[in-house]
């Protein structure tokens, strides 16, 4: 008998009056033991599926038909209390994001002593205070947090996102579950990070026995944690199998386009942009960046954010800026474009120091596209009223502007007609494409790429990509992409350049630094993405523990 | 290669505010009772039963008239019809209304949206001074100047004006400090947007939703506020019908003519739980905080 087995389930939501099917005859079955994935894009159902097993579906969902068979029992025709009660001890879920999950007044300690003293209740057996605390002490340490004591006393916000993302687990495991259902765990954290926490995952996942149900959007996140993947779209599971046969020989167009749209990191499928001979657009010479918070008597907090990088961008290129959160490539980036000036060194655009141009870059020189999609467009303003603004303060007559729009539109490939449409009408990916067309609008020669794609889909990150390779094919733009996703960076750009911790480890043509990664923190942030087949696997530079230690904030601490 | 991605139907922004809107019966009524007081302020010559009762008439056979089908409201002490005078009296209280917002309420916006779009010393000045002016009590503010000028309609509008900006200001304040962090707003300075074009054009519209919600509510509260003034004798001078002069006369009669106050005061009531129960509606139509 299987664990888990969902037949034919149908749901719907309801709100105000309009009825949207959002599940259709989803069929699922979790043995006990197995490691299954389910996999799709944003709005998909997976993590309503979830929810609908959990029972923390939002009040207007409604359950049309359909069975839940949890151990061959239905779910759905239990009492709230009984499905209750199944909740943290049967089954349990590792939430996606490790900050909004904690209040942050109480402690982590009060956080998990809270879970333990109700399921104890639940169970009628109440047990006492100093029984739970060598009960969360032992959970701790089972999620590698070296020092529990420690972790224990502190609040939410003083822990880093890693080590957040292992209380979840280690709460999600308080009880010994017998299902564990991760909704997209360390998606919001570092690739490094993320690595680690997959790897915790899979670990507890086999010494436990556990039965582990991964949602996630990312494939490679799925090779390293299923045996069985489901793929979801629109609410229908469109195809199913082991993963092997799924990732190598997918059945259905929606699977394959899926599978294709992962750019690769090695393999005969990476692509190599040709590399610029021309004249430098941008020069950075030791460039530094202090930030200073005054005290009252105390001496000044300084942070260097950036310091001493060197920097050629020639005309014509994609220079990639990879490295980490707080890394200090966005600082770099804006001192580029003259938002913020360099505290030491000096910037130098098409041959001229910024700092003479009374440090403004001029607005035809440089754009940027923002990286999140939700916050770049003025939610108040239509489409057609944001492209505009470049064109009016740039001198253009009403007539001019309004073909300028439209042959803007053409060019980001989105139809005449959404001048008129609000930001809330458009979906994320469109939204990225009025932000590149709004850049292109000024007309500049240098846009600066602030992870364009990182909060879209993998599919759309692919047409996004290919727009803006076209884009700068014709009419001859120079990006500088910033990101953390080295296997994009890998295939669009041309030149690549590490940041740690303020400093540019390293330099050079993508195919040279992925072939031979010369700096020991580039070897370990490679080696820590998530890819999709063995061979790429395999590829991978190898870092020794001893290596990671060094150069990689351990989340166990 | 043009491509439309897939997507659900998604309703306007409008669209999605009026169901939010209709969907909230408490909502409803409060618009349909501010709008009763706003028909009845307008049309108030065709529906009072004795117009000419608004003014210094004296009729001493009807005074202290109980109510009955003549008087609907009873009469007061010179012997005019109370709901004439209250119907009036709506009149008095929503030019008040409009007398004040139409001043405090761009002043206090246009401040409020300066001060959060520009940092450092503009900031610090004018929520400085804002400060300043919220320490002021209302109504000792009010009692000054009354005492000072003549007191009547206008001098009253003068005084709650002078303090109501600062309420304006604070939260324009808030929301542009906010939006003026935005990524769009960055994108607009580089796309060469003139400082102007960014206030009005990017960051008012993000605005207007906590302004209209927190004018609703205010048009209560000046109401409430105007009321207090004319019952300590600030306000409106006879025979001039205003409801807080009506309840502060009618006072002396009580209890045996208790409709001299009753009537006035429910008045006040109607009127002001209206303005806050669509003030209520309209800011879970918007969905913000005031």
């Amino acid at each position: 008998m299987a664990l888990l087995d969902i037949r034919n389930l149908n749901l719907s939501f309801t709100s105000y009056g309009r009825t949207q099917q959002a599940l259709r005859d989803v069929s699922l079955t979790i043995e006990e033991g197995q490691r299954v994935a389910l996999i799709g894009e944003t709005g998909s159902g997976k993590s309503v599926t979830s929810k609908a097993v959990l029972n923390t579906l939002p009040g207007n969902a409604r359950v049309d038909s359909g069975q839940i068979l949890w151990r061959g029992e239905d779910l759905l025709k239990k009492t709230t209390g009984q499905r209750e009660a199944l909740k943290g001890i049967e089954m349990s879920v590792v939430m996606q994001d490790p900050l909004s999950s904690f209040n942050p007044v109480f402690t982590i300690g009060r956080h998990l002593d809270d879970v333990l003293y109700w399921a104890d209740c639940r169970a009628g057996r109440p047990t006492g205070r100093k029984d739970r605390a060598g009960r969360i002490a032992e959970i701790l340490r089972k999620v590698q947090l070296a020092d529990p004591a420690r972790v224990v006393a502190a609040y939410p916000a003083e822990l880093s996102g890693g080590m957040r993302q292992r209380v979840l687990i280690a709460l999600a495991l308080m009880n010994r579950p017998a299902l564990l259902i991760s909704d997209e765990p360390g998606t919001a954290l570092d690739v490094t990070t993320q690595d680690e926490i997959l790897r915790l995952i899979n670990k507890l996942v086999i010494d436990e026995g556990l039965t582990h149900l991964m949602i996630t959007h990312n494939l490679g996140v799925v090779r390293a944690t299923a045996d069985d993947v489901y793929v979801m779209n629109k609410g229908e599971i469109v195809e199913s199998g082991p993963l092997r046969r799924l990732f190598e020989a997918p059945k259905t167009a929606y699977a394959r386009d899926l599978v294709d749209a992962i750019p690769p990191l090695y393999g005969p499928g990476v692509k190599d942009q040709k590399v610029s001979d021309g004249a430098p657009l941008v020069e950075l010479k030791a460039v530094t960046k202090t930030f200073r918070r005054k005290r009252l008597l105390r001496p000044d907090e300084a942070t260097q954010a950036v310091r001493g990088v060197d920097l050629n961008i020639a005309r014509g290129e994609i220079f990639g800026l990879a490295g980490e959160s707080g890394s200090g490539k966005t600082t770099l980036a804006r001192m580029v474009m003259g938002i913020m000036q360099p505290s030491e060194g000096r910037v130098f655009i098409d041959g001229r120091p910024l700092s003479d141009t009374g440090g403004r870059a001029d607005r035809r020189l440089a754009q940027i596209v923002y990286q999140n999609p939700g916050t770049s467009l003025n939610p108040k303003r239509t489409v057609g009223q944001t492209l505009d603004v470049p064109l009016r303060f740039a001198g253009l007559d009403p007539k001019d502007r309004q073909r300028r729009t439209d042959e803007l539109l053409e060019r980001v490939d989105l139809p005449r007609s959404f001048v008129a449409r609000f930001p809330h009408e458009l979906s994320g990916g469109q939204k990225q494409r009025v932000a590149i067309a709004r850049a292109l609008a000024a007309d500049p020669r240098l846009i600066v790429l602030d992870e364009p794609t990182s909060a879209l889909d993998v599919s759309v990150q692919k047409r996004v990509i290919a727009l803006l390779e076209e884009l700068r094919y014709e009419l001859g733009l120079t990006y500088l992409f910033i990101s953390h996703d080295l296997s994009l960076m890998r295939n669009f750009c041309s030149r690549i350049s590490v940041m740690f911790k303020g400093e540019m480890v390293e330099q050079g043509r993508p195919s040279e630094v992925f072939a031979n990664p010369a700096h020991p923190y580039t070897r370990a942030l490679i080696a820590a993405i998530p890819v999709v087949t063995d061979a790429e696997e395999a590829m991978k530079p190898k870092v020794t523990p001893e290596e990671k230690q060094r150069f990689l904030v351990s989340s166990a601490a | 290669m043009a491509l439309i991605e897939e997507q659900t139907e998604i309703l306007s922004a409008r669209r999605m505010a009026w169901l939010r809107f209709r969907a909230n019966p408490v909502a409803v009524i409060g618009a349909l009772m501010v709008i009763s007081v706003i028909v009845m302020a307008i049309f108030a010559p065709v529906i009072a039963r004795f117009p000419d009762h608004v003014g210094a008439v004296i009729d001493f056979r009807n005074k202290h008239h109980a109510p009955d089908a003549t008087y609907w409201f009873g009469a007061d002490k010179v012997g005019r019809d109370i709901f004439t005078r209250v119907i009036f009296g709506f009149r008095v209280s929503l030019l008040l209304v409009v007398g004040v917002l139409i001043v405090a309420v761009p002043v206090g916006g246009a401040l409020g949206l300066v001060a959060g779009y520009f940092s450092g010393r503009i900031e610090a000045l004018i929520t400085g001074f804002t400060n300043v002016m919220l320490a002021i009590p209302p109504l000792v503010m009010a009692l000054a100047v009354g005492n000072v000028l003549n007191p009547n309609l206008v001098t009253a509008m003068f005084a709650i004006t002078l303090l109501w900006w600062t309420w304006h200001a604070r939260l324009v304040y808030r929301v542009s400090k906010s939006v003026a962090a935005e990524d769009y707003i960055e994108a607009a300075r580089l796309a060469g947007a003139s400082h102007w074009h960014i206030l009005t054009r990017e960051i008012l519209p993000n605005c207007i939703s906590v302004i209209s919600v927190k004018t609703t509510l205010d048009a209560a509260f000046i109401i409430l506020f105007g009321a207090t003034l004319s019952f300590l004798g600030l306000g409106v001078r006879p025979p001039t019908p205003d409801l807080g002069t009506m309840v502060a006369d009618g006072r002396q009669f009580l209890p045996e003519m208790w409709w001299g106050v009753l009537f006035p005061g429910l008045a006040i009531f109607y009127a002001t739980l209206g303005f806050n129960l669509l003030g209520d509606g309209l800011r879970d139509m918007f969905d913000v905080e005031v």
